[in-house]
């Protein structure tokens, strides 16, 4: 069950590629006021597109940032608009760490642009776009575009594979770290910080050793190079994957 | 006959100060200044005037005695002890008139302005006020950071001096150019007091903020809070009160064990709040809300998040109809929970998950309950002490009291979220802990008890009072608080 519940993020963003069209796009993110609580959209040639209401650390969404560019990487999602956009589901985004602070737009609340009710916060295990967990032994960890963040979710999977680790009595974890690259739909392809890998490896190792890992049973695989991204499952390719191996 | 000699006793103890202490928990006579090694019982309820009215003191395990108490009595070589600075009138802090008081009453001559953090620079001739104005304006103790730091010998930015109004970073024996190379910057004393709300981990081994695990106690090896100290240089009660003794009372080799077990024993024992209020009365009565005064705060829960059901400083329904003040104490704490506003640039906590901006109220990020910390590691860029780089005219060009530092970050370092590379600032807060960009200016945000017997506010001391401070978050974001908005935030923090 949970290895079902681990791929169906994965999955859903596999399935809805086969009838929907993906969009991959840099822009200003916009936010716009509302009765309730805000929402965060994204303008792309001409067109406004629903990302994800204002959330919170435990929310699979987390919303981007004005006075920073941000990379959407979504589905068209079909259905009615939602907060005055179309909306994109799955949708990843990724704030880029320069400022640009021609990003500065908020629209004011208007009475007939409600934001949807916030899905209700995951539960632990369910499945959210920031881990895939195949089983209690093996977990891929997903990256915001040329980031280390761990998310809450992130975190909270490596905590889990630790206390396998001990509970398991395994002689062994092997990390594995990939550089990613998104292909955007004008054409453009982005590709991620040459040490980012690195650096995300470090981050999962140290937490690793931080919740009682032996240094020496940690086995640390760094992949440098990019995948040719198709602009489809490239929020995929940014990823950590870790593996509880048993003797 | 026993309190008629605890009195004299005092009475001849502190007859020069014009002070007294009492057993009871009533407000005459009072200690208002505890000198280090007075030597004397420390009631187990006492309280204190201040403006406001009375700040309430709680010693949980009863009367404390202070002869010999390493927290009371001098253990370095400059006469200061650790109550010099958390003195029990002032909530366990130090308010800037109290500083005053000790100015004028000892000619300069108190322990209290020991050069080594007492001045604006050790280098300056002590006799002399101007050379304490920031002790003596702001209530500011010099705090000198090793630069680079330990924890990260190759930060991400580097430091210049742009303004250095006290001499002392420019100083050839303390400044940043000395065998020791080391940044002064100028904070506030925080309250040793409510300590089991401050020291309360978030659920779990992680700092949720940054993804990274909490730093541990190295004696337990479990996870600490982080919020006990401006940077969140010290994991641990025992840690600080080490760096306290060494850099504060100028103390040589280290504590002995039985001395900082003392320390913390009295240190987490110790309950400080508001007991009664000039407008809303008595803050303990039956019947009135369950959050306030140290009684309440010994009795409640530590490390709970604020929600509908417990909200920060729980309910203040039976005063919404009593007293107009009182009414107006609910109106602020209702205002403090519920009235959302776009919270912007804020490093730490609009660039974790909330997005920037979010609209909150002032409780989502001061959530935890009975304290009004957050409950995650509160280190925050809030604006007090960066400046803004867009401004004009160029306001770290100003004359001022703080030093100002130009921070340049590393091309291959990832920038201050709201501020980028070239970043003005008079306190880099724990950037200097850290050496990362992305933590320039964050400041751990403090407890909210006492708030009337401590000012003034923010790490700088640049809140005069509670109505500059709420002045500053209604400026800061553009909250459009009216008058009597404001009024009610004021009256609701000074019950607390």
């Amino acid at each position: 069950m949970s290895r079902v519940c681990g791929l169906l993020v994965v999955l859903l963003f596999a399935a809805a590629q086969l009838h929907a069209q993906n969009l991959s796009f840099v822009t200003c993110p916009i936010v716009r006021d509302t009765k309730t609580v805000p929402c965060w959209l994204a303008e792309y040639k001409g067109e406004t597109y629903y990302l994800g209401n204002q959330g919170g650390v435990a929310q699979d969404f987390y919303p981007p940032q004005l006075n920073h560019d941000v990379l959407v990487e979504g589905v068209l999602a079909g259905g009615p608009r939602v907060c005055g956009g179309i909306p994109l589901r799955p949708v990843k985004t990724s704030v880029f760490p320069e400022i640009n602070r021609a990003c500065n737009t908020i629209l004011p609340a208007e009475d007939a642009i409600e934001a949807p009710q916030s899905p209700p916060r995951p539960a632990t295990g369910e499945a959210v776009s920031w881990v895939r967990s195949d089983g209690p032994a093996d977990s891929t960890l997903y990256f915001d575009f040329d980031n280390d963040f761990l998310s809450l979710h992130t975190s909270t999977a490596v905590q889990r594979l630790a206390q396998y680790f001990q509970q398991s009595k395994a002689s062994e974890i092997e990390i594995a770290a990939f550089r990613g690259s998104s292909k955007l739909s004008n054409g453009e392809v982005l590709t991620e910080h040459r040490d980012i890998a690195a650096a995300r490896a470090a981050k999962v190792r140290d937490i690793l050793i931080g919740l009682g890992v032996p240094a020496t049973a940690l086995k640390v695989q760094v992949v440098g190079e990019a995948r040719t991204p198709d602009g489809i499952n490239d929020p995929w390719s940014r990823r950590v994957t870790v593996s509880v191996k048993k003797p | 006959m026993k309190k008629l000699c605890l009195t004299l006793s005092l009475s001849i103890c502190f007859a020069g100060l014009g002070a007294l202490v009492t057993r009871a928990q009533v407000p005459l006579p009072q200690l208002q200044w505890f000198p280090a090694g007075a030597g004397v019982e420390l009631p187990g309820q006492l309280t204190f005037a201040n403006a406001g009215g009375r700040l309430g003191i709680l010693n949980a395990d009863g009367p404390v005695n202070t002869k010999g108490h390493p927290f009371f009595e001098p253990l370095g070589i400059n006469g200061r002890a650790c109550v010099t600075c958390h003195q029990p009138s002032n909530a366990m802090s130090l308010a800037v008139d109290t500083i005053r008081e000790r100015w004028q009453a000892t000619s300069g001559k108190d322990p209290l302005f020991a050069a080594i953090d007492g001045s604006d620079n050790p280098s300056l001739p002590q006799d002399r006020e101007t050379s304490h104005s920031l002790l003596l304006n702001r209530g500011l103790f010099r705090v000198g950071l090793p630069w680079p730091p330990a924890q990260n010998p190759t930060p991400e930015f580097t430091v210049e001096i742009v303004r250095d109004p006290t001499g002392v970073n420019r100083d050839p024996v303390w400044g940043l150019k000395a065998a020791r190379p080391t940044v002064s910057v100028f904070r506030r004393p925080r309250p040793v007091a409510n300590l089991k709300y401050v020291l309360a981990p978030d659920n779990g081994p992680f700092n949720v903020k940054m993804g990274v695990l909490l730093d541990k106690d190295p004696a337990t090896g479990k996870p600490v809070s982080m919020n006990m100290m401006a940077d969140a240089r010290a994991a641990t009660l025992a840690i600080q009160a080490e760096s306290a003794y060494r850099d504060h009372q100028e103390g040589k080799g280290q504590l002995r064990q039985d001395q900082w077990t003392r320390i913390i024993a009295f240190e987490s024992q110790v309950y400080a709040a508001q007991v009664f209020d000039n407008g809303a009365k008595d803050l303990t009565e039956a019947g009135g809300p369950d959050g306030l005064g140290p009684l309440n705060l010994l009795q409640e829960t530590a490390g709970v998040l604020n929600s509908p059901a417990k909200p920060v400083f729980l309910a203040f329904d039976s005063w919404k109809s009593s007293t107009e003040f009182r009414q107006s104490v609910a109106r602020g704490n209702e205002i403090f929970l519920n009235r959302t506003f776009w919270v912007k640039d804020v490093a730490h906590i609009n660039s974790i998950a909330l997005g920037n901006p979010a609209k909150r109220s002032c409780a989502v990020c001061h959530n935890a309950v009975m304290s009004g910390m957050d409950r995650a590691p509160g280190w925050v860029d809030l604006g007090t002490t960066n400046y803004p780089t867009w401004t004009e005219p160029k306001t770290w060009n100003e004359p001022g009291e703080l030093p100002v530092f130009k921070l340049t970050c590393r091309a291959d370092a990832r920038p201050h979220p709201y501020l980028g590379r070239v970043i003005y600032t008079s306190d880099p807060g724990r950037a200097l802990i850290t050496g990362k960009c992305a933590d320039i200016g964050a400041i751990t945000m403090g407890q909210f008890r006492g708030l009337a017997a401590r000012a003034p506010y923010f790490s700088n001391g640049s809140a005069k009072n509670l109505r500059e401070l709420v002045d500053y978050y209604d400026r800061r974001f553009d909250m459009g608080l009216t008058t009597q908005e404001k009024q009610d935030l004021i009256n609701f923090l000074g019950v607390l």
